[in-house]
């Protein structure tokens, strides 16, 4: 029990003390800010037709925890799921694999360590909440009660069973971080989207929201004395000019099938990870592949030579970045199995063939992010492979370096636009071109800019796939491709926002070489 | 040519320095530099090879300062960093030409250099498969190579024979030797025997600071009579060690035979000839 509570312990202050977790933590404290919309604002997050509740105790509690579980199952997978993956990168797995530590041992701690990290980030919201419930105060009373209760009962439960997805995501998809991206995203696109009618089946849900929101929907309903569906809109909704109606919202005692679902997720959840831990790799993966095996006679040549200087051929100058850019494509294009280049290509076809109004606001934004692993390490793979000594000691580094990267990795995501690109050719509608290769100089930059900043891949990772859950969704703000009608003020701030990530980018790899 | 380090220190908070007001003029031929671990050899490396920035002082290489205009440097500098990495799915020509073209080196030659330079690493066998399947030593031998792309002027070796075979090592000593004839070669190393046989100039640190510099005799004439060796029983040897620097000890017929080094000797001691060694302990112990 000591040794699991010491991996916990050590797990969890490693991933906490990172840069990249206090950068997660203060955008979970801002977007936390937006949870309940200040009573003048022009959003709303949850609303049933025209009614929000009134600002008490219960509606704070329950609103922010609704969108905790929500929000943070959705980019807290990406936030986790990387764990076994970064021990097996600091060697640290190696070491865990040859001491007497199970495979179920060593998982679980790692779910914990998960669990710990999403738990705090809650925990932060949680403190958000009843900050804002003063900051907003009706005059309604404060009651910790109706705070704690939801946060237990809800996001809590829900962070565990995202620790535990991520763990076996982990351990069943191994290095193909891709595909747990994918799975990942359809499953949750389906829990989420799953309606549950009826009482018994909301033990069904994992997030442990639907009951809370139906519960909000039958008071509007006896409100409005009507029997139909409400209409419901759960997430950021933009324009609303006119002020919501208010209901009251005291909150729900939740029945005992409900409490007793929360805990078996738990347990089944654990129970998932007895079943899987056989299949575990335990680190004993392929580093070294092929190159013993095949070929013996490196290791038993007969004539051995020696570099003589005098030989060797002057080199030329040549401060052009052609090579650069091709080895930097060559690197994009090899990164991850060769494979998952069919989904690609799948994507591409349907790029030409489909009707352009699906091509363009859904296929093209989803085979963008099938491209994530690839763009969110353009500008920080130095770093992350330690070749940066050789990189940041090369000739003109920021100019031509950099520039090689922008380059290559906007060539390859206008490849993979290109049927579409020349579907609008086509069809003379140069504004859908203009916008596609905006859209791709967007995209690449906002990897490189965070990249950089970061010094790692995980916030773009979670910012790019929240942007792209947005795509889906049709939420204008998140447009950066083009894909659904903006007046031509977007289309300026898209290009300044544009401009602004190159810069970015740009002076804080300067400000880094110079340091 | 002549690389110049004047009074540079690395600070990275009130207290603490990488390295502290060091200066030391290096000519044409090997410097070895030579400290315990955290001695600051690689801060000042890593200065040298322009990818840190001192907090203080400057580096002149023929009169332009590389503080401030980095790529003279990068030009002429060929450098071997203590612990780097390879993008595993390139293969070693690929991962050359990579390099090549960062330090800005093309033309019609450089397929053929690449090929040379892999073919006298013994690496042409495997250059064309992934860097990701390759032994810690074949890596080691790939990162030479790239230091050697560009003919450099200054070479910069950080720890480089981890991961050699003694006679992977004896071939990149000759390397050395024959780069010297022409370059500024620097190499570090906390394993004296790496230096001794090759160096023209020996710098010994510790904790930021430059203790010793010159040639070897200039550094073995700080041990001059006062290393020695003397015969002890096995419980002796923790009071031993506590009075004495003791630089190495072999079992001897149930005893142990001890070589120190002290300005008084112990009763019944016997005087030994002083090598780079001995300088090196006295100086870096003797705090």
């Amino acid at each position: 029990m000591k040794t699991f509570m010491s991996i916990i312990k050590f797990d969890y202050l490693q991933r906490t003390r990172s840069y990249s977790f206090l950068i997660t933590l203060c955008i979970s404290l801002a977007v936390a800010y937006t949870f309940v919309p200040e009573p003048n604002s022009s959003y709303s997050t949850i609303r049933i037709s025209d009614y929000v509740g009134y600002y008490n105790a219960a509606w704070f509690g329950y609103v922010t925890a609704i969108m905790t579980s929500v929000f943070l199952s959705l980019v807290g997978f990406y936030l986790v799921n990387s764990g076994i993956k970064t021990d097996q990168v600091t060697k640290i797995g190696q070491i865990t694999s040859a001491t007497p530590a199970s495979n179920f041992k060593y998982l679980f701690s790692k779910v914990f360590s998960n669990f710990l990290v999403l738990s705090t980030i809650v925990f932060i919201v949680f403190v958000m909440s009843i900050l804002l419930f003063f900051l907003y105060n009706d005059g309604f009373p404060f009651e910790l009660s109706q705070f704690i209760i939801p946060y237990v009962l809800i996001p809590i439960p829900a962070m565990f069973f995202i620790a535990v997805l991520a763990v076996v995501c982990e351990v069943l998809f191994k290095k193909y971080s891709v595909i747990q991206n994918i799975s990942f995203f359809f499953l949750f696109s389906a829990m989420v989207f799953s309606t549950s009618p009826t009482e018994n089946q909301f033990v069904l849900d994992p997030f442990g929201t639907k009951i809370v929101i139906h519960q909000m929907e039958e008071s509007v309903k006896d409100i409005l004395q009507v029997d139909e569906q409400t209409s419901l809109s759960i997430g950021y909704v933009l324009g609303n000019v006119e002020k919501p109606k208010k209901f009251e919202f005291n909150g729900m005692s939740f029945p005992i099938s409900f409490l007793l679902s929360r805990i078996a997720w738990m347990l089944l959840s654990t129970i998932l990870i007895i079943v899987i831990s056989p299949f575990f790799h335990r680190f004993n993966t392929k580093d070294r592949l092929k190159i013993i095996g095949t070929t013996p006679k490196l290791f038993h040549k007969r004539e051995v030579k020696e570099i003589v200087l005098s030989n060797l051929h002057k080199s030329e100058i040549d401060y052009g970045i052609f090579s650069l850019v091709k080895t930097e494509l060559v690197l994009l294009f090899r990164k991850g199995k060769r494979w998952l280049w069919i989904i690609n290509l799948i994507g591409m076809v349907l790029l030409a063939i489909i009707p352009i109004e699906i091509a363009y606001p859904l296929i093209l934004p989803v085979l963008w992010f099938l491209q994530v692993h690839r763009l969110s390490e353009i500008s920080s793979k130095e770093i992350y492979h330690n070749v940066h000594y050789f990189a940041f000691s090369s000739h003109k580094p920021l100019g031509r370096l950099l520039t090689s990267q922008l380059i290559a990795g906007i060539t390859m995501i206008l490849f993979l636009a290109s049927p579409l690109l020349i579907r609008s050719i086509i069809l003379k509608d140069f504004s859908s071109v203009g916008f596609i290769i905006m859209g791709s100089a967007f995209i690449v930059l906002l990897a490189s800019a965070l990249g950089i900043l970061t010094k790692g891949k995980k916030l773009f990772e979670i910012l790019f796939f929240i942007i792209t859950y947005a795509n889906i969704n049709k939420i204008p703000l998140a447009d950066y491709f083009g894909g659904l009608a903006h007046s031509s003020d977007y289309i300026v701030s898209l290009i300044i926002g544009t401009i602004a990530l190159g810069i970015i980018g740009f002076l804080t790899r300067r400000y880094q070489l110079r340091k | 040519m002549t690389l110049e380090i004047q009074n540079i220190s690395k600070k990275y908070n009130r207290n603490k320095y990488g390295l502290k007001d060091f200066s030391i003029t290096i000519e044409k031929g090997i410097l070895g530099l030579l400290g315990p671990n955290g001695a600051g050899k690689s801060t000042l490396l890593k200065m040298i090879a322009t990818v840190s920035k001192p907090t203080k002082g400057v580096i002149i290489l023929n009169k332009n300062n590389i503080v401030k205009d980095a790529n003279y440097m990068r030009k002429q500098l060929g450098f071997l960093p203590q612990d780097f990495g390879v993008y595993p799915n390139l293969n070693a020509f690929e991962f050359l030409e990579y390099i090549a073209a960062m330090k800005g080196i093309g033309g019609s030659n450089l397929k053929s250099k690449i090929e040379q330079l892999l073919d006298g690493l013994n690496l042409l066998d495997a250059a064309r498969k992934p860097i990701g399947s390759y032994s810690g030593g074949m890596k080691q031998r790939v990162g030479i190579a790239q230091a050697l792309l560009n003919d450099p002027k200054i070479v910069i070796f950080d720890e480089p024979t981890v991961g050699l075979d003694p006679e992977e090592r004896v071939r990149f000593r000759n390397l050395i030797s024959d780069l010297a004839q022409d370059c500024i070669v620097i190499l570090s190393s906390h394993i004296v025997s790496d230096i001794d046989t090759i160096a023209d100039q020996v710098a010994v640190m510790k904790n930021g600071s430059l203790l010793s510099y010159g040639n070897q005799e200039k550094l073995i004439k700080h041990v001059d009579q006062k290393v020695f060796s003397i015969i002890i029983n096995k419980e002796q040897l923790g009071g031993f060690k506590n009075n004495q620097i003791v630089v190495s000890t072999s079992r001897k017929e149930g005893m142990l035979d001890v070589r120190y080094i002290s300005e008084t000797p112990v009763e019944h001691s016997i005087p030994q000839q002083a090598n780079l060694e001995d300088a090196y302990l006295f100086l870096t112990k003797r705090n």
